[in-house]
């Protein structure tokens, strides 16, 4: 509160001390990087327990365990950030219009798939082998913010718009209709031209993987290594989720849109042009998740139309287990859902000797997560007391 | 034997004491108000005895069983009923069905019997519609009854949701502003209303008021609430001589209702 | 309006005299004739007998609109659905199983029209207790059961009667299963959590082969049983009717599927003007108001989630043994969503509109988007400019997706929105009034959900 109204006054005055932008702005990525270390510690923790539980009679099992530990984690944090940069939408969204929306997964398989698009026509014009990795990273990034952006906006506009003011479930089941809408018009616009349903992703080579270190266990040392493209996708999504960080809490513009989240009617009365800032939301909300398509396109080497679907879902559970309407909340609920995910679908099937696949149950992890977390703790991780809604 | 009696009911919401200590006793067959200015804490009052909300501290006695903290729908199975402020009628059903979902509780058709329609349930089920159709004419609404809700003009909403309360045969009717945005003729057929439902129905009644010549021409016992803590109780004549009273409240009202 | 008065009157005249009075029963007869012969003499699978299939069936709903003695009027369905269509049956193999696939989606549309429509619940996971009874029966009656336990061996396919009974009960229990945790959530939490549920549920089908194989994996389980059957001897010696075991089977699950949606509609039509059909519309309408009235609210709406998984839970168990095999993709969330449209399509809480949403969007499913497909092939091969990866069939979700954005912006009421009071008007008999009160258009958009 205290923080709140201080912002004010100084902002009142045009004037603003350059560390107090920096506190704005790095204070909750402090908070998202205690997230991190915390649940990886706490995630490692278990997996030792659980190894030393079994060690009696699988020997070898610890070693194993931690043998892949470092990957695991590595991977927890693609995924969270994957998760974060996608919530983050739902999460706006939902601060300003209480709506929860369903289509945001295909806003960001819209990115994937324009990145693809992207690298497809390089390829073809031969530019793409001795482009430098870093000018084709901002490239496709930037295609597919504009174009998801722009699309989300369009569906606000067209779907949405007309039901403000209509009960709850009747936007949500536009939205589903928007969600399946946009899957089988980019599974049609993909087969007909030469992306094809699962379209690869190419990309300049990023160089060898960086090794980090190597783990001294048993026999041989096991290198831990960070693919450049794992690296590409972490650094992008913080540069990312520090840019929404100061532009929502250190310009005017999120000041207007923290003001229309907090009471429509009033900040329309204000002045606010309130359609605009929803639309403002979605284009940002858009934006993000269409950078975090093409940054998991190009992570993952091809896409596809349904490839929004799940994750979709995910980045919604990520956002209530942060608390909805957070936007600190967002990020640390993903970045918690992803080291979850990672460490259940790389340890389960280790630890139940094979009975159980990971991957599969991963998904049934998130799930229960999500109904577990809406049952007892509706407000989310970080709760009511630091709830910054938008 | 007190009806409903309420030992120190304390709530809070964050930092606010919405309710602080407010004790109530109300004997069988009165008509009971409780005033205050606005945000004094009397519709939270309210909502703590029909179990919206829990008290934090407190107990209250209905009929002589505890029901502080027990879910809001077994309240009102116990046989105390409300109707709401900001009117909440079930706007797409019709007149007839508002009384009859009213009637829940003295339903007990069991679930088979009523897919195969036997005998039993469709007697019950007549002898529900009657029953509503004597409490929609009681109220005056029997001519309307196969309006939808949301239809009904202003003033017949409001006797609609006490049609409704009246539907569960309760022994205790909380009315939350009943004459809210009412003209006076209007004012005057709902007081009218409750003293018939008091004189008639022999029904025990608690009102929320602000339109105090409503309130003094049939209160019996006046509760006066100021920033969620009782200051004054009494008859009207009391109420109206009570200095921190006239202070809090009845200073600006009564000019407000000379003017 | 009033310079088209005359035109409208005119229209409303012919209306009339279509649909009621001695005119009335003389077209609605006649109509049913010259379809019922169009049908039976020219029984191949083509458009024309596309058209006449569902002018037939549009013939069902134009006797339930009209204004005729209702026992002329169930006679004259009774006559159409029981007898034509069967006979129709057996000259043409493909109608009579869009029919019946008609039937099995009714009757679980009127299941999630009880969820949603007249709790206001919104469920996106309807279908994981189809997949509970299908489940059911396709691992129980196959040997599939014995790699759960060697000793165990599969039920006697006459069992089949009654597991549709033990499925309505297991989908019941799951319906508590699932609900019980989740049906205190607010209306959009819901929605998500049981898409989740629904998901789950799949996963578990796709991936319940290991450590012990339960479901047989994304294989899925062949071979389902069929019942016996029992009245084959009387079809053949008694009637004299030579039919095939496939078409004698075809025939069993049509007349089995109508019955079981008579049967459905019945319930659902009780459960909606007691008690409970009225708890559960004022838990939709205002939640505080309904507790207020001492309606237990988390009670009423398991029995919701309860009543709709059942049916769903004992169609799962006719429409494996139906089917003949089943695997996981056929219950994912695609399926849901076509339950759903149906639901809103038709109007939420209506039940005769939900019946039309279910059989139209079965024909379009079916029929009609099969048709188009051809229709743009022949379109392609001629040379005009179609997307060669273009198949209509293809691209349900495109079509549902824009169904459900449509009607939630145009008409979220639906096409035959609930006429809550056109019994107790009928009461009065008086024709003008009635008229008069059903002219009046309903301009809110207001379809009880929160």
């Amino acid at each position: 509160m205290a923080a709140e109204v201080k912002a004010q006054a100084s902002s009142s005055s045009g004037q603003r001390s350059f560390t107090e932008v920096l506190r704005t702005v790095f204070g909750p990525v402090g908070q998202l990087i205690l997230f991190i270390v915390g649940s990886a510690l706490a995630l490692s923790l278990v997996v030792v327990l659980l190894a030393l539980l079994q060690i009696g009679a699988r020997p070898d099992i610890l070693t194993r365990a931690l043998t892949i530990l470092p990957q695991v984690i590595i991977d927890g944090l693609v995924r969270g950030f994957l998760f974060a940069s996608i919530a983050l939408g739902y999460t706006m969204v939902y601060g300003v219009l209480e709506f929860i929306n369903f289509a945001h997964g295909e806003i960001f398989m819209v990115g994937g798939v324009v990145g693809a698009a992207v690298s497809l026509f390089l390829a073809s014009s031969g530019l793409l082998a001795g482009m430098p990795g870093l000018l084709f990273v901002i490239l496709v990034i930037a295609v597919g913010m504009v174009v998801s952006g722009a699309l989300a906006v369009t569906v606000e506009r067209v779907a949405y718009r007309p039901l403000r003011g209509a009960p709850r479930l009747v936007p949500l089941i536009s939205a589903i209709g928007v969600s399946l809408v946009l899957q089988d018009l980019m599974r049609l616009m993909m087969t007909n031209t030469p992306l094809g349903f699962n379209a690869r992703f190419n990309t300049p080579d990023f160089g060898p993987p960086i090794r980090l270190f190597e783990m001294n266990l048993g026999a041989r040392p096991v290198p831990v290594i960070l693919p450049p493209k794992a690296l590409i996708f972490i650094v992008a999504s913080v540069l990312m989720l520090i840019a929404l960080n100061y532009l929502v809490n250190a310009t005017r513009l999120g000041k207007a849109i923290r003001a229309t989240a907090q009471d429509m009617p009033t900040a329309s009365l204000m002045g606010i042009n309130v359609n605009q800032i929803v639309a403002l939301t979605f284009l940002i909300g858009g934006a993000l998740g269409g950078a975090a398509g093409a940054l998991f396109g190009l992570n993952v080497g091809t896409v596809n139309p349904y490839m929004g679907f799940i994750p979709g879902l995910k980045a919604f559970t990520a956002a209530v287990l942060g608390g909805i309407g957070n936007i600190t909340g967002a990020m640390v609920g993903g970045v918690v859902l992803g080291f979850l995910e990672a460490f259940v679908a790389s340890y389960l099937s280790l630890f139940t000797n094979g009975a159980f696949s990971g991957a599969a149950y991963a998904d049934i992890a998130a799930f229960s997560i999500l109904i577990l977390i809406l049952i007892f703790r509706p407000s989310g991780l970080l709760g009511e007391a630091t709830t910054q809604k938008v | 034997m007190h009806l409903l009696d309420a030992q120190n009911i304390t709530k809070t919401f964050g930092g606010l004491t919405a309710v602080n200590d407010v004790t109530l006793t109300i004997e069988k067959g009165r008509i009971v108000s409780v005033i205050g200015p606005n945000g004094a804490g009397k519709t939270t009052f309210f909502n703590i005895l029909t179990g919206i909300y829990k008290p934090d501290k407190g107990t209250i006695l209905f009929d002589g069983k505890p029901i502080a903290g027990l879910r809001s729908d077994v309240i009102a199975a116990l046989g105390m009923r409300r109707t709401f402020q900001n009117i909440r009628l079930f706007n797409n059903m019709t007149v007839l069905e508002n009384v009859l979902v009213g009637m829940h509780t003295h339903l007990h058709a069991p679930f088979w019997q009523i897919l195969v329609r036997s005998p039993g349930v469709r007697r019950e089920e007549a002898k529900a519609r009657e029953r509503a159709r004597e409490r929609l004419a009681y109220v005056g609404l029997d001519a309307k009854r196969d309006e939808l809700a949301k239809n009904l003009p202003y003033g017949d909403q409001r006797r609609l949701e006490i049609a409704r309360a009246l539907a569960g045969e309760p022994k205790l009717i909380l009315l939350d502003e009943p004459t809210a945005g009412m003209n006076p003729q209007e004012t005057d057929a709902a007081t009218e209303l409750i003293r018939r439902l008091r004189d008639e129905l022999g029904l025990t009644v608690v009102l929320i008021e602000h339109d105090m010549r409503l309130v003094m021409a049939i209160s019996e016992r006046i509760s006066v609430l100021d920033y969620g803590t009782k200051i004054a109780e009494g008859d009207a004549a009391t109420i109206r001589s009570n200095p921190r009273v006239i202070e809090a409240y009845l200073g600006k009202g009564a000019a407000g209702a000379a003017a | 309006m009033t310079t088209t008065a005359s035109s409208v009157s005119a229209w409303e005249r012919i209306k009339t005299a279509l649909t009621s009075g001695p005119s009335g029963y003389g077209f609605m007869v006649l109509y049913a004739a010259v379809c019922s012969w169009l049908l039976l003499t020219n029984p191949r699978t083509n458009l024309n007998t596309d058209i006449v299939f569902v002018l037939f069936l549009l013939l069902v709903l134009l006797v339930y609109r009209s204004q005729l003695v209702l026992g002329f009027k169930l006679a004259l369905v009774a006559v159409m659905l029981a007898l034509v269509l069967p006979i129709f049956g057996t000259l043409n193999p493909f109608y009579i199983d869009v029919a019946t696939q008609a039937g099995i989606f009714i009757a679980l549309a009127l299941g999630l029209n009880v969820v949603v429509g007249f709790a206001g619940l919104l469920d996106l996971g309807y279908v994981a207790f189809f997949a509970v009874g299908a489940y059911l029966w396709g691992i129980l009656s196959t040997p599939q059961i014995t790699l759960i336990n060697p000793a165990w061996s599969p039920v006697p396919p006459i069992m089949f009667y009654p597991f549709i009974l033990i499925g309505l009960a297991v989908g019941a229990f799951f319906g508590v299963l699932l609900g019980l945790p989740v049906l205190r959530l607010r209306g959009d939490y819901l929605a998500i959590v049981t898409l989740g549920l629904g998901e789950v549920i799949r996963v578990l089908a796709n991936n319940l082969d290991r450590p012990i194989n339960i479901t047989n994996g994304s294989q899925g389980i062949r071979d389902i049983e069929r019942p016996p059957l029992i009245f084959a001897g009387f079809v053949r010696d008694t009637l004299g009717w030579q039919l095939s075991d496939q078409q004698l089977y075809q025939q069993f699950f049509y007349f089995a599927i109508l019955l079981i949606v008579l049967l459905v509609v019945v319930v659902v039509g009780r459960l909606k003007g007691s008690r409970i059909g009225r708890a559960w519309e004022a838990i939709r309408e205002d939640e505080t108001a309904a507790i207020a009235q001492g309606i237990p609210l988390v009670r009423m709406k398991l029995l919701a989630f309860a009543v709709g998984a059942s049916f769903a839970g004992a169609m799962g168990v006719v429409f494996a043994s139906k089917q003949l095999f089943i695997n996981p993709p056929t219950f994912d969330l695609l399926r849901s969503i076509n339950i759903l449209s149906m639901v809103i399509l038709g109007g939420m809480g209506s039940i005769p509109g939900v019946i039309f949403g279910a059989v139209l969007v079965t024909l379009l499913d079916l029929q009609i988007l099969p048709r188009i497909a051809n229709v743009l092939r022949d379109a392609q091969r001629a040379g005009l400019p179609i997307p060669a990866a273009f198949d209509p069939t293809q691209y349900q979700r495109l079509l549902f997706g824009l169904l459900l954005i449509l009607m939630m912006i145009f008409r979220p009421q639906g096409i035959m929105p609930d006429e809550r009071r056109k019994e107790e008007l009928q009461e009065h008999d008086s024709i003008p009034d009635a008229i008069e009160h059903a002219k009046i258009p309903d301009t809110e958009s207001e379809v009880g959900l929160k």
